[in-house]
């Protein structure tokens, strides 16, 4: 039998008391794609930053074709053979395309510590070309490009230099359809090329789809390796959660379609430049409407139109007794709160505790004369984190220390604490786990029940089908078609009207 | 495709937008010279006054050039100021027994070693920048009080040929050429702007972040060396100041950095710091011409530096500036 590409023996890491990663070992066959899952924390990022040199394990070590590779940082970890696409922003603002691409790998264009720009502007073209990426032009700054068109370069940037081991960690999530195909297709030739991709994604059908093999990983440790031919969803779910999670991952019911419902919110003409095109709905009690299409269809945009945070917004959005919503001050002081998709940036303050995030919008209405009083703050922020059962130390734990599905509890704690009616949720489940998708959605599904009103806007199309009562469908910045909730609609039906 | 949107693509192309960017700063000179040439049509603005104007201007621009390698890293120094006044005080204490040679390397030795001990203890102490160079400036002027003996240090009358054309004017474009070919063509632009753009991605890619930093240090503080040759040469003489007063010598090279800051995105940086100082110049000796109290010229100069960079910035509508 073949020698593996990649072991990992006995490899430990710990932050403080947490133990992140408790003495894994795994080995990666030649000419596979491996898939890599567990929940939130469960450490599967870690495993893999070990390996590119962004953390330093504790203990054990790696061999990649029988020899030991320690990396200091992701160039160590390149020249030893060993690449990653991360789920945030790889690219660097300030340089050029090629520079992205090259940087810390210049050595190439540089003759007596001067830069051949030019030679270097050619070859990242020729890879961009190559790529099939020829629309975005090396010489250009990476700020001239969207997040995706960043995503691409990204791509290029981890995988020119044909690297015998290629990380894909939560990448997908950032990509449209057409983004996804063409990670896709580099993870294909890659395997046929006998190198290894190690894919990290909480889209259990995307893994199941492309790999070869799925290891789980719970709490650090390493539960199972199978195939993924063999596998379903819901055998990964309980690999990975530990228990079966029960039927209610998804609302089971189909309402009456006939019920009349009460309008709460009506948005008239709303057009945006360049992003959003006299769009109109209306928003009704106890209903979920989703909001789907491609990533740049104008949905996100929607999402802030509403909440009165877009710039240069025409048309209206007002509330059933005609209050205008124009401002995020009008908005919140008319009870509807907003979860952006960029939660790290948008939604919450990274550098601050649980407590100040939650209390946040809330402060003016627990000031007694005008004086916080930090212990009544206390009360008010541990009893809307219970309720949302953040996993912390305490309230006093600040948000950076905790993994993306406790930060969207931490949000939407935010906005039930000051008892939001009409709840804006930017895909409020993006880069989360099973088991925190599972709380969201009964949340959600509670909040529904209780006459509350929610805007989602995603782009898993599942997500929609699962818990909406309504979906519009975006493109080209206007509604291309309405669906109403019923067990008919599946997934070919949305995807029609979303390209 | 909108006028806008045409516009915008024209901003953003790489061989036009970087026209766009000198334009702009031609335009904004061009203005600021006309008002003051209407204002008071006999004493600004004849050709001589021009280039007198020019030549005050390039001492800044060529410490703004320095600032700008560790300002663009999202760092700060406050002893620029000091670091002139002690590397012109060794320069011209050099230059008494190795004449050029002695005030030339002088200077700029001089001005290399005091990057190195701000970049070094920056680094070692790890505390912020700006801490850090204000009490190192404090050290500096003391230190120069000593080296020059509580005395006015002269420079002698045969080595004054950087303090007057064409001397001033080829070491001034040299150092505005240097910097332009570093940002421009080595990798230490590159890694400079990395890591302002974001550390830890940078360091990620291999790239030795305090190494960097102390190289921008002692970069910046070399073209400080220069501009020390520069202002001593100009003013034949420097003297000593002690308790912050060489503070005041730290915002004009500042106010430079801040428009090739503005104008990076034009990829203009080093003719955006040229083309400021010298407006900057014009507004100075356009008040002094009108016969303007310095506090209105202050008043008016700053608003014109907050007026011009919110305008040519620009920045996306909801974007934070910081």
């Amino acid at each position: 039998m073949a020698q593996p590409i990649l072991i990992a023996e006995n490899v430990d890491k710990s932050f403080g008391i947490t133990h992140a990663v408790k003495h894994v070992s795994l080995q990666f066959e030649r000419g596979e794609i491996r898939g890599l899952i567990g929940e939130n924390g469960s450490g599967k990022s870690t495993f893999c930053s070990m390996l590119c040199g962004i953390y330093h394990s504790d203990g054990g070590r790696f061999m990649l074709n029988g020899k030991e590779i320690r990396a200091h940082n992701q160039v160590d970890a390149n020249r030893a053979g060993v690449s990653i696409i991360v789920q945030e922003m790889g690219t660097l603002s300030g340089l050029t395309v090629a520079e992205n691409i090259f940087l810390g790998n210049e050595d190439r264009f540089i003759r007596l510590g001067v830069k051949n720009t030019p030679a270097m502007n050619r070859e990242a073209q020729r890879l961009l070309d190559e790529y099939g990426f020829g629309h975005i032009k090396a010489s250009l700054m990476i700020d001239h490009f969207h997040f995706e068109d960043r995503k691409l370069v990204e791509i290029v940037k981890a995988t020119y230099f044909k690297p015998q081991v290629l990380i894909v960690d939560e990448t997908t999530t950032a990509l449209s359809q057409y983004g996804r195909d063409e990670l896709y297709k580099i993870m294909n030739a890659t395997r046929a090329d006998n190198r290894t991709v190690i894919f990290i994604s909480h889209d259990l059908n995307e893994v199941l789809q492309h790999t070869d093999h799925i290891s789980v990983l719970r709490d650090g440790e390493l539960i199972d390796t199978i195939p993924s031919q063999s596998a379903t969803e819901d055998e990964l779910k309980r690999l990975m959660v530990g228990r079966e999670l029960g039927s209610r991952y998804y609302r089971t019911d189909y309402p009456d379609e006939t019920k009349p419902l009460d309008m709460v919110l009506s948005v008239r003409g709303v057009s945006v430049p360049g992003q959003l095109q006299d769009v109109s709905f209306d928003l009704h009690r106890g209903e979920i409407l989703g909001v789907g299409g491609l990533s740049e269809c104008g949905m996100h945009e929607l999402g802030k139109a509403v909440f009165g945070a877009s710039y240069d917004r025409k048309g209206s959005v007002t509330l059933a007794d005609g209050t205008a919503i124009r401002s995020i001050p009008d908005a919140i002081r008319h009870s509807i709160g907003y979860a952006s998709k960029d939660r790290d940036n948008e939604s919450i303050i990274v550098n601050d505790s649980i407590c100040d995030n939650i209390v946040l919008p809330s402060a003016n209405d627990l000031a007694e004369n005008g004086v916080l009083m930090q212990r009544k703050l206390n009360r008010f922020a541990g009893e809307h984190a219970d309720h949302m059962s953040v996993k912390m130390t305490g309230i006093g734990q600040f948000v950076s220390d905790l993994s993306g599905g406790n930060k969207q509890k931490v949000v939407v704690a935010r906005w039930l604490g000051k008892a939001s009616d009409i709840l804006v949720l930017d895909s409020p489940t993006r880069g989360i786990d099973v088991k925190v998708k599972a709380d969201i959605y009964s949340l959600m599904a509670e909040l529904r029940a209780a006459g509350k009103s929610i805007l989602m806007i995603s782009e898993e199309i599942q997500e929609l089908l699962g818990m909406c009562d309504r979906i519009l469908i975006m493109k080209d910045g206007k509604i291309n078609a309405e669906f109403i909730r019923s067990r008919e609609l599946g997934e070919e039906d949305i995807i029609a009207k979303m390209l | 495709m909108d006028w806008a949107a045409r516009f915008q693509k024209l901003k953003t192309n790489r061989v036009i937008g970087r026209f766009y960017g000198l334009g702009l700063l031609v335009v904004m000179a061009a203005f600021f010279f006309a008002i003051f040439k209407v204002l008071t049509p006999n004493n600004f603005g004849s050709p001589e006054n021009l280039f007198f104007y020019l030549q005050s201007s390039i001492i800044y621009s060529v410490g703004a050039c320095g600032l700008y390698f560790i300002v663009v890293m999202g760092l700060f120094d406050f002893s620029i100021g000091a670091n002139v006044v002690l590397s012109s005080i060794v320069g011209v204490v050099f230059s008494k027994s190795f004449g050029y040679a002695g005030l030339v390397l002088g200077c700029i030795l001089c001005g290399a070693l005091i990057g190195f001990l701000n970049g070094f203890l920056y680094i070692k102490l790890n505390i912020p920048s700006m801490i850090v160079t204000v009490g190192l400036m404090l050290i500096y002027e003391s230190a120069a009080y000593y080296v020059a003996g509580g005395v006015k240090q002269m420079l002698d009358p045969s080595l004054q040929m950087f303090g007057r054309s064409p001397g001033n004017i080829l070491l001034s474009f040299a150092a505005f050429f240097l910097t332009n070919f570093i940002i421009k063509h080595t990798r230490i632009g590159t890694y400079c702007y990395a890591i302002g753009s974001n550390e830890y991605t940078a360091k990620n890619m291999g790239i030795r972040v305090d190494r960097q930093k102390l190289i921008g240090f002692v970069l910046c503080h070399v073209f400080v060396g220069i501009m020390a040759v520069l202002s001593v040469s100009y003013g034949t003489s420097m003297t000593a100041t002690t308790g912050m007063a060489s503070m005041i010598r730290n915002f004009t090279p500042l106010m430079g950095t801040f428009f090739g800051l503005t104008f990076r995105k034009y990829g203009t940086a080093v003719p955006a710091i040229i083309i400021g100082e010298f407006i900057i110049a014009i507004i100075f000796n356009g008040f002094v011409a009108l016969g303007a109290p310095t506090t209105v010229q202050n008043i008016v100069t700053g608003a014109a530096l907050l007026a011009i960079v919110a305008f040519t910035a620009r920045p996306q509508k909801g974007a934070i500036a910081k």
